[in-house]
């Protein structure tokens, strides 16, 4: 078996993986972030980033967490309907500055976690830098 | 009873703004909370609006000193996108540049942390030795900093005289063997400030996900040059130096033992740099639909660029960028507290930060 298939197994999906894009993708099924970042912690795997993107339409979020595991780039994608999603900052203390940037860059609320004061601007009006809602005063949050 | 000392945005131990809340009992940091943003720019929305030449030359200015490795880490990601590989001539010459690029930082890290000691003379010797590697790029690039060499598909100017770039090379790599490391290693000025300054636990790196030689000087042997190699790093011999300590000493030995890996690297790449093209010629990039990542190691640690695009577009429709300061910079919290008051430019300084990296 070999690691990454060790991986799936250990998140419980039998799904395969999918390399693309310079990662490697697996679909989750009903596992969530903080189920995912769990497994990650016992796998040893480092956290390096989470990449936030606006569907268009309304429709939400996309956001993508990304793990190191010995030099392999695991990607795994939730999508947001609304803008709020449990915050792993308790089990993953790394993800601390880029939840509390993309609350800010795109007013997604991470549940479940403080903030600290805002990490790139004054002001107190998270989304007002890549949200375009809000750039354009559409949206109050 | 404790109080608050902030430090920043503008202080004469901070080379770019950010804030630091010291909390203080006596001369001891019981805590600290950091502050960044000052250099926002909004950077990535900028991106958004910029076609793929644009892009390009937007993204090299998201930082002065490592804005070489921006450029690749984006271009790889671009090439990803469009399945262009670049000649194999231009993977090495993205190879010498990068450890120019790293060599240069290291040294200029190397200065301002002299500076911070108290030690200006070394602070004078390691500017000399850094513009003498600032003229190697020159030679190469026509510019001091951002270099304008990586391009999708491969780099912009070739390097004609390989061997006149190695001369310069070898006469780097005797200078700061001769100078630079046996001074930094043994000096007890620089043992006096640094050892047992600053410690980052490994415990502490592990969950805080450091990157870099930030990571290396607290045990973990993490690089993406041997973990997952790009560009030609796959075909040189370099060894990753690790040092478990954590401390200040620990970050400064990794560097300087790095400078030395450099160098050896420098010397393999221009000696087998392979003849053929610099780049696949394409001027128009058949962009399909999707997400590419790509990861490089910067002097400062792992970048990550997560490049989204739509078919037929000019423009991407996502840039997002995770620099090395950005992971390391929440750790300075942990390296402060117990130290002295004094202590804490140098300790801060010690992660080699890049604010304007980090706040993009």
């Amino acid at each position: 078996m070999s690691p990454l298939e060790t991986i799936a197994e250990k998140l419980g999906t039998t799904e395969p993986w999918v390399e693309k894009g310079g990662a490697h993708w697996l679909p989750l099924g009903a596992m969530n972030v903080r189920e995912l970042a769990t497994a990650m912690n016992g796998l040893r795997a480092r956290f390096v980033t989470i990449t936030a993107y606006q569907l268009p339409k309304e429709e939400g979020f996309r956001l993508e967490y990304h793990w190191d595991l010995d030099g392999q780039l695991l990607g795994f994608t939730f999508l947001l309907a609304g803008n709020s999603i449990e915050s792993i900052y308790d089990l993953c203390e790394a993800v601390d500055w880029i939840e509390r940037e993309i609350h800010e860059g795109f007013g997604i609320d991470f549940t479940g976690r403080e903030y600290e004061p805002l990490l790139l601007r004054k002001g107190d009006t998270p989304g007002v830098n890549l949200r375009d809602t809000v750039a354009a005063g559409k949206e109050k949050i | 009873m404790s109080y608050k000392i902030p430090m920043g945005p503008y202080h004469p131990a901070l080379e770019e703004p950010y804030k630091l809340d010291l909390i203080c009992e006596g001369e001891t940091v019981c805590d600290a909370k950091l502050h960044i943003g000052f250099n926002f720019r909004g950077i990535e929305h900028l991106a958004e609006t910029r076609n793929y030449f644009q892009v390009v030359a937007l993204m090299e200015r998201v930082c002065g000193i490592c804005s070489n490795i921006h450029t690749l880490t984006l271009c790889q990601a671009m090439e990803g996108l469009t399945g262009l590989t670049p000649p194999p001539r231009a993977k090495y010459i993205r190879v010498i540049m990068a450890e120019l690029e790293r060599l240069h930082s290291h040294v200029l890290w190397a200065g301002i942390a002299a500076k911070l000691m108290g030690f200006k003379t070394m602070f004078m010797t390691c500017f000399e030795i850094r513009e003498k590697i600032m003229d190697v790029l020159c030679a190469i690039s026509g510019n001091r900093v951002n270099y304008a060499m990586n391009r999708i598909g491969g780099v912009n100017r070739d390097i004609s005289d390989p061997q006149a770039i190695l001369k310069m090379v070898e006469a780097l790599e005797l200078e700061m063997a001769h100078t630079v490391i046996p001074i930094f290693t043994t000096s007890r000025t620089a043992i006096s400030r640094c050892a047992n300054i600053g410690v980052l636990t490994n415990e502490k790196a592990v969950s805080c996900g450091v990157v870099g030689p930030t990571a290396r000087a607290a045990g973990l042997p993490q690089d993406i040059r041997r973990a997952a190699p790009y560009a030609a790093y796959d075909e040189m011999e370099f060894d990753v130096p690790v040092q478990p300590a954590g401390d200040v000493t620990a970050r400064l030995l990794v560097r300087a033992l790095e400078i030395m890996e450099s160098c050896k690297i420098l010397r393999q790449a221009l000696a087998k740099l392979p003849p053929g093209e610099i780049n696949t010629g394409d001027d128009k990039f058949p962009f399909t639909t999707g997400t590419a990542t790509s990861r490089v190691e910067a002097p400062r640690g792992e970048v990550m660029y997560s490049v989204s695009w739509k078919e037929g577009s000019r423009t991407p429709s996502r840039v997002h960028v995770r620099t090395p300061t950005f992971a390391n910079m929440p750790a300075i919290r942990w390296m402060v507290m117990g130290a002295r008051l004094a202590d804490t430019p140098l300790i801060q300084a010690s992660i080699d930060p890049c604010y304007s990296c980090t706040d993009r």
